[in-house]
Order: C-alpha cells, then structure tokens, then sequence
C-alpha cells in the first residue's frame, strides 16, 4: 500500500506517470502443440508503458514444476544452469536481467510446466524499500492438463483457478492469493497489460504501444481480493497480463529496510477468430 | 414425477456429452536416442491413459508389436527397422496414429 501512496506522490511531484513493477518471465507462446526449445527471459520492468527496467539482483532460484496428468506425481527440475545474464532495453533505459535457454528435453512431454523465479530483493532507492517478486508463468504441452491449479508451495503465490494459458478475449481470470499456504483476504493486486511486447530474437521492448491509457489509474489497475482471498479480472485484450499480490509475503525486513515480498503471475488471452 | 424423470435424463445425457467431449485422447512419442521409443498418453481433462492399447504397425499394416499404456500412461518399445506407425487405441473415436517419421528425439 505504501508503495502505491508513494508512486503518487512522485506523480505529482514530478508528473512521472505511476506505474507498478512486475518481474517477467515471458516466452511468446505458452500453449504449445508439443514440447520445444524455449526461451525464456526474466525481467524486471514496467509493462504497460515497458519504461524503466531495473536492474535485476542476482536470481535466487529459477525451476520448473511439470506434471503430465492429473493423477502423476510433480516433477521439479532446476533451471539455474541454463540461465544467463542479458542486458535488456526498455524504451527509456538499459537494464540487467536473464534469459534461460531451455533445450527440449526440459520440456518435452505434454502437461503443465509452473516456471518459477525467485529473484533477489531489489532496492527501489527513490522508496527506500526492497521489492522481491516472486514470479510463476504456466505453460501446457499437447493440451493434456496437469499442476497449474496447485499451489507450488512458495512464501507467497498467486494459485490460478482458470488455466493461465487457455483464455479467450473478453473472458474472466480468478485466483486465489496465498501467503504461507493461506487465503490473503482483502489483498491489493495490481494488474497491468504487457503493452510493448517483447521483440522475438531480441532483448527489447517493441517500440508501438498496444494501448493507450485515458488516464493513469488505468496503466495499472487495482483489485482487491475478496474474504476467501479470491480475485477476478476481466480480459480485454489479446496479449499478456501480469497479476501482482503486492506485499503478501510473510519477509517484511531486508537488511534492515522495508521488505515488500509480492507474489506475480502472468496469464496470456487470445482473440477468438 | 415424469417431469423429475425427464430432468434426470436430460441431466445425464449432459453429464455423458460432456464427458466425450472432456475425452479428447492424446499421445505423444519420442525418439530416446538408444534404439528405444517412448510414448505417452492421457486426456484432454488430465485423466490417465494407465491401460490404453497401444499397437506397432509396420507400413503394410502388420502389427509389430502390441501392448499398453502403463500405470504412469507410458509404452516404451524398440524401435523397429524400416516405417512404422504408432496407435494408441482407447477406443471407436479415440484412436491416434502417430508415423514414425514424426517420431524424432
Ligand atoms: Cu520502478
């Protein structure tokens, strides 16, 4: 909530226009026909507007949850060694961020695959305060379901109860919000489109927006979720959104400053034609 | 009474529609690289393929080999010589046929 405040204030202090962090982890496609390289990249930016990227820390863990079925066991497999360090570029700046170049064999059988990052604590300076974005992105295989309505397990996540990778346009997404397992009831999301989608084979943003916003309330719009800790958002648009539980986490301290430990998911709408 | 009965119909016949459609069966097999093949199964709605027949037919229709999904909704099997084709059999309309060609590891 105090970041929020915060972003105003700056706002209106220096006409900057408010916009929320969201950690990425964009692939273009997340309902695949079958298994195939990826590429994954992890950034730390500003969707909508795809302005200042900041300077991710150094990722704590990246790794994959796949479950082929619903009766199968999960299967966790760690991604930290395909990753690497990029330098992505927004519209308005450079920043560091990662790419994992996955080979098929991470993910070649048909399921669901949770893709989770835990990045390092990054220190938002103008706020004083460190962001932790503890980041999933759902992707099937050949349309056989698996995992993507379990919860992971994290200190915060977002648990979808529609199939983050099969939306229509026009259609709803609901989740539940979890903090150490529980329903976070009355929690603040912000939701943001990803309106300058990345540019295929390149680390940037493209340049043409999407979108426009008739006012900043609409860049990122807030939600609250209900007492069972439960949220929906309705689709406008084809493309990628990010759904982001702001402060969920129980770490509310890093290295003797405010902690916001948030909980981000990303679904991807398609236009019925 | 004949109201009830004709809603309980009505509402099985729905529940038995949508379970066909839930069904869609799907297999997909890869090359392992050793010599061996593995396939695996399941339905669109995540339930488990554990029994479906599986069937190796060589390219005029000779069955190479046969057997059935396993309780994890694999079949692994050598790779025969020459063209062959994959069937996962779970039944009329529910039969997938996958050519060796398309098998890559
Ligand atoms: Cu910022």
């Amino acid at each position: 909530m105090k970041r929020i405040i915060l972003a105003l204030c700056l706002t209106l202090l220096t006409a900057v226009p408010a916009f929320a962090h969201f950690q990425m982890v964009y692939t273009p496609e997340i309902a695949l026909d079958e298994g195939t390289d990826l590429n994954m990249k992890l950034v730390f930016t500003h969707p909508f507007e795809a302005g200042h990227t900041m300077d991710m820390a150094p990722l704590q863990e990246f790794y994959v949850i796949s479950q082929r079925g619903e009766a199968a066991e999960p299967k966790k497999t760690d991604l930290m060694e395909y990753v690497e360090k990029i330098t992505w570029t927004s519209l308005t700046n450079s920043g560091a961020a990662y790419e994992a170049k996955l080979p098929r064999k991470v993910v070649r059988s048909m399921g669901d695959y949770v893709f989770v990052a835990v990045p390092g604590p990054y220190y938002e300076e103008e706020e004083e305060i460190y962001i932790q974005q503890i980041t999933k992105t759902v992707l099937n295989v050949g349309g056989l379901p698996g995992n993507w309505a379990d919860p992971v397990g994290l200190p915060t996540e977002i648990v979808p109860l529609d199939k983050p990778y099969a939306n229509w346009t026009g259609g709803v997404f609901r989740g539940v919000v979890l903090s150490e397992g529980k329903p976070v009831a009355n929690a603040d999301l912000e939701v943001e489109f990803m309106n300058h989608p990345p540019v295929e084979g390149k680390n940037e943003f493209q340049k043409e927006a999407i979108a426009e916003a008739p006012h900043d309330a609409f860049v990122t719009m807030g939600i609250k979720t209900n007492d069972r800790g439960e949220f929906t958002v309705g689709i406008p648009h084809a493309g990628w959104w990010g759904l982001c539980a702001l402060g969920t986490g129980p770490q509310t301290e890093h290295e003797g400053k405010e902690l916001s430990q948030d909980a981000v998911l990303w679904f991807k709408a398609v236009d019925m034609k | 009474m004949r109201k009830l009965i004709t809603l309980t119909l009505l509402a099985g016949f729905v529940f038995a529609a949508s379970v066909a459609f839930a069904h869609t069966p799907l297999c997909s097999c890869f090359d392992n690289g050793d010599g061996t093949v593995l396939c695996e199964g399941g339905f669109s709605d995540g339930s488990s393929a554990a029994g479906v027949k599986m069937y190796v037919k060589d390219s005029s229709g000779n069955v190479l080999l046969e057997g059935q999904m396993s309780e994890n909704s694999d079949f692994e099997f050598d790779k025969p010589e020459g063209d062959y084709t994959v069937y996962f059999d779970a039944g009329e309309g529910h039969v997938i046929e996958i050519p060796g060609s398309k098998i890559v590891e």
